[in-house]
């Protein structure tokens, strides 16, 4: 890709650059435009290797240099509040550009103060998440801030495509908002405000995190796997007894079916409980600690890891066929 | 057809549950030609079901339910339908006929299923070698994880996120609302414009894998970095390891709560300073107004109804109300990428019916005669209905 990308801002912006990084173009980056409108769970050290890999980085210098640049380049990625974008002449700026902003660069709320968890609590994820009769879970890490920048590099990239410069705007309320699942559907078509079950999914059973020997396995039994989980359990009698016939049946009956589960396959480990899923055809994944994902064999026999100064890190999710993940080093600030 | 910078763009599109419909909406919101390409029981049988049971338009499924489905729906404007059995030869000669004039086909089958109806990326290549061919498994199509059985909540706690999340290391919790599927929908269609682009420089077409764990990964990836930087991420519940205080807070009323970030400890004090008779006496959006207005990031938990009627949604008009003659004007969620500003999308089509497009596609892009597609309506290679 002969393409040119200047970037800057925080997360969602660095997601968006290093999509366009990994993809071939040719990435510059500014630091310390504009100050992180959400914050980090980890270390700059972790920040700079994962998203700024690659990337050539300058430091800023004033808002001609940003427009100079600006207009040497193909695309401009900024992440920021709307009245510092607009300070620094956002408007000016001829070409494809993509504003990414909380709340969106017009609206009433547009400067209003925001974090991820802000984010998700109003675009209706949090309610979503964590045990009934307890407060909620937020998301940890950056899965607004990311998907925030995937959809800017989308809008930018058809416009590439396009060849027609464009101003986009990314809200990252909007694209919480555009990511539900059933939520709004359950609302507007049946009246039903979708509730929160801890693990489980409420409606369907047994769908849910359960304990064994060494950590936690989920399996996700949606009602035609039903007899192959009896099989996995070791419990063919299961399968047609009448308490758990249906799934309001395994719903009504859930202590009991946990209970069964556990007897059955609480004293495994994760690897054998995968491997019953696995025989059974059973939707089957085990809780991985971050050490276990490093060392998971079927990511490494997918070549799906960079070397970034020297550490692991995951390529794109998208691979072209043939295509080995790109070995960066993290550029150290020029000026 | 929405316009966009995607317009003349042809996407076969035998996507289905949500990652892929969700990547194959925002390409069709951005003017690509999305046509789905719908086995004829894709949506179900062609009987009602019990009363109560699914999401319907209206709360009715109607003389024809697989027309009516709620979620199918709302991941479906935008996009056109060619309901075609490809396990019937003729049937698979009308799809080779419509690779041949496509950009793009997008699939998330299982890692075998395309292969096994012998229209595998190396097929469809050979009618068409600058087809782009975008294929989504659960884990890959190859390594030995490639065979399971992947739905998004089993991925999930694989995907690094089942590391941190939770309300304490003791207590690990999912999401349960199947996150690999969003991301690996909108990573679809981010592979599906880089692909293009792509072929505009090399010339030729490709075979592009997603898999739904790698992309649950790759959104990990800072923590697993952060590993090797030898910090030890565990789940924390709703506090953030950067922030003096963050919380999710109970407020006034049934199960309602607001989030709140305070940066600084400046912050903190200004938080406890205005619900220092307890936040729970406090209606949520009041005390939002107030924090926000203190300078503190705060904002409501917020379920459906809250949303729809929030003032920055409505002023950027977010929900777009799509309907057909006989079916209730619903508000669906939107596209967040605004294009020179425009909110309003007045060329916006609602979700096609089963098949509705049939003759449309097969004698407007492939030059069937309306004889052909009469027949293979009558031997139901074709269908606009689910048969039975």
């Amino acid at each position: 890709m002969s393409t040119r990308v200047l970037e800057f801002g925080g997360l969602a912006a660095g997601f968006c650059g290093r999509l366009f990084r990994h993809g071939g173009a040719e990435v510059i980056r500014i630091e310390g435009v504009v100050p992180s409108v959400t914050d980090a769970w980890v270390s700059q050290g972790a920040v700079d290797a994962f998203l700024h890999a690659g990337k050539q980085r300058l430091a800023f210098r004033g808002r001609d240099q940003l427009l100079e640049l600006a207009g040497s380049v193909d695309v401009v990625v900024a992440e920021g509040m709307p009245e510092e974008l607009e300070a620094l002449g956002w408007d000016a700026i001829d070409g494809i550009r993509v504003a990414i902003t909380p709340f969106g660069m017009t609206g009433p709320r547009r400067q209003w103060h925001a974090s991820a968890s802000v984010l998700l609590a109003m675009g209706g994820y949090t309610y979503l998440m964590g045990d009934p009769g307890r407060a909620p879970l937020t998301l940890p890490g950056h899965y607004t801030e990311f998907q925030s920048g995937q959809y800017a590099y989308i809008g930018t990239s058809a416009c590439l495509y396009e060849g027609q410069d464009h101003s986009l705007d990314v809200s990252m309320l909007e694209v919480v908002l555009s990511l539900s699942q059933m939520t709004t559907v359950m609302w507007s078509c049946n009246g039903d405000v979708r509730s929160r079950h801890g693990s489980s999914f409420g409606i369907l059973y047994p769908i849910n995190l359960f304990p064994c020997a060494d950590g936690w396995f989920h399996v996700n039994v949606v009602p035609h796997f039903w007899g192959p989980f009896t099989q996995m359990l070791g419990r063919p009698d299961l399968e047609d007894d009448v308490r758990f016939a249906s799934s309001r049946g395994r719903i009504d009956n859930k202590d009991e079916l946990d209970r069964i589960i556990f007897e059955s396959l609480g004293h495994r480990t994760k690897a054998e409980v995968q491997k019953l899923g696995e025989q059974a055809r059973v939707p089957t994944g085990v809780l991985q600690e971050i050490d276990e994902v490093l060392a998971d064999p079927h990511l490494a026999e997918r070549n799906i890891w960079c070397d970034i100064n020297g550490m692991q890190s995951p390529s794109l999710a998208y691979r072209f066929d043939g295509d080995l993940p790109n070995d960066f080093i993290v550029e150290p600030i020029d000026g | 057809m929405a316009n966009g910078p995607l317009s003349g763009v042809r996407i076969l599109d035998l996507t289905h549950v949500w990652a892929g419909p969700l990547g194959t909406r925002i390409l069709g919101d951005l003017g690509a030609e999305v046509v789905k390409i719908e086995p004829p029981m894709g949506r179900g049988p062609g009987t009602k079901p019990p009363p109560g049971v699914g999401i319907f338009l209206g709360g009715d499924a109607g003389e024809d339910p697989w027309n009516r489905q709620g979620v199918f729906v709302k991941l479906n404007r935008n996009k056109k339908s060619v309901a075609i059995d490809l396990k019937a030869p003729s049937g698979r000669e009308t799809f080779l006929d419509l690779v041949r004039v496509a950009d793009v086909v997008i699939e998330n089958f299982s890692a075998r299923a395309m292969k096994s109806l012998n229209l595998g990326f190396e097929t469809l290549r050979d009618v068409n070698d600058q087809i782009i061919y975008i294929a989504m498994p659960g884990f890959g199509t190859t390594g030995p994880y490639s065979h399971w059985v992947a739905y998004g909540p089993s991925v999930e706690p694989m995907t690094g996120l089942g590391a941190v999340m939770g309300y304490s290391p003791d207590e690990p919790r999912n999401s349960a609302i199947a996150l690999p599927d969003a991301i690996g929908g909108v990573s679809g269609a981010a592979a599906v414009v880089t692909a293009l682009n792509r072929r505009r420089e090399t010339g030729t077409g490709a075979f592009v894998e997603l898999s739904l764990h790698e992309a649950g990964v790759s959104f990990h990836g800072d923590f697993m970095l952060d590993r090797q930087l030898g910090q030890d991420p565990k789940p924390i519940g709703n506090d953030h390891p950067a922030h003096a205080m963050s919380a999710v807070v109970r407020t006034r009323g049934e199960d309602e709560w607001i989030a709140v970030s305070c940066r600084t400890e400046d912050e903190r004090e200004r938080f406890e300073s205005i619900v220092c008779d307890g936040p729970q006496n406090i209606d949520k959006h009041e005390l939002t107004a107030a924090l926000q207005a203190a300078g503190i990031a705060a904002g409501p938990v917020n379920i459906t109804p809250d949303f729809l009627a929030d003032e920055q949604v409505e002023a950027r008009k977010f929900f777009v109300e799509l309907s057909r003659v006989g079916q209730p004007n619903i508000a669906f969620p939107g596209n967040p990428i605004v294009i020179d500003g425009e909110f309003d999308h007045p060329d916006w089509q609602t979700a096609p019916l089963l098949g509705e497009h049939n003759r449309e596609i097969l004698t407007g892009w492939i030059g069937y005669d309306d004889e052909v597609v009469d027949r293979l309506l009558r031997d139901g290679v074709v269908v606009e209905r689910p048969p039975g």
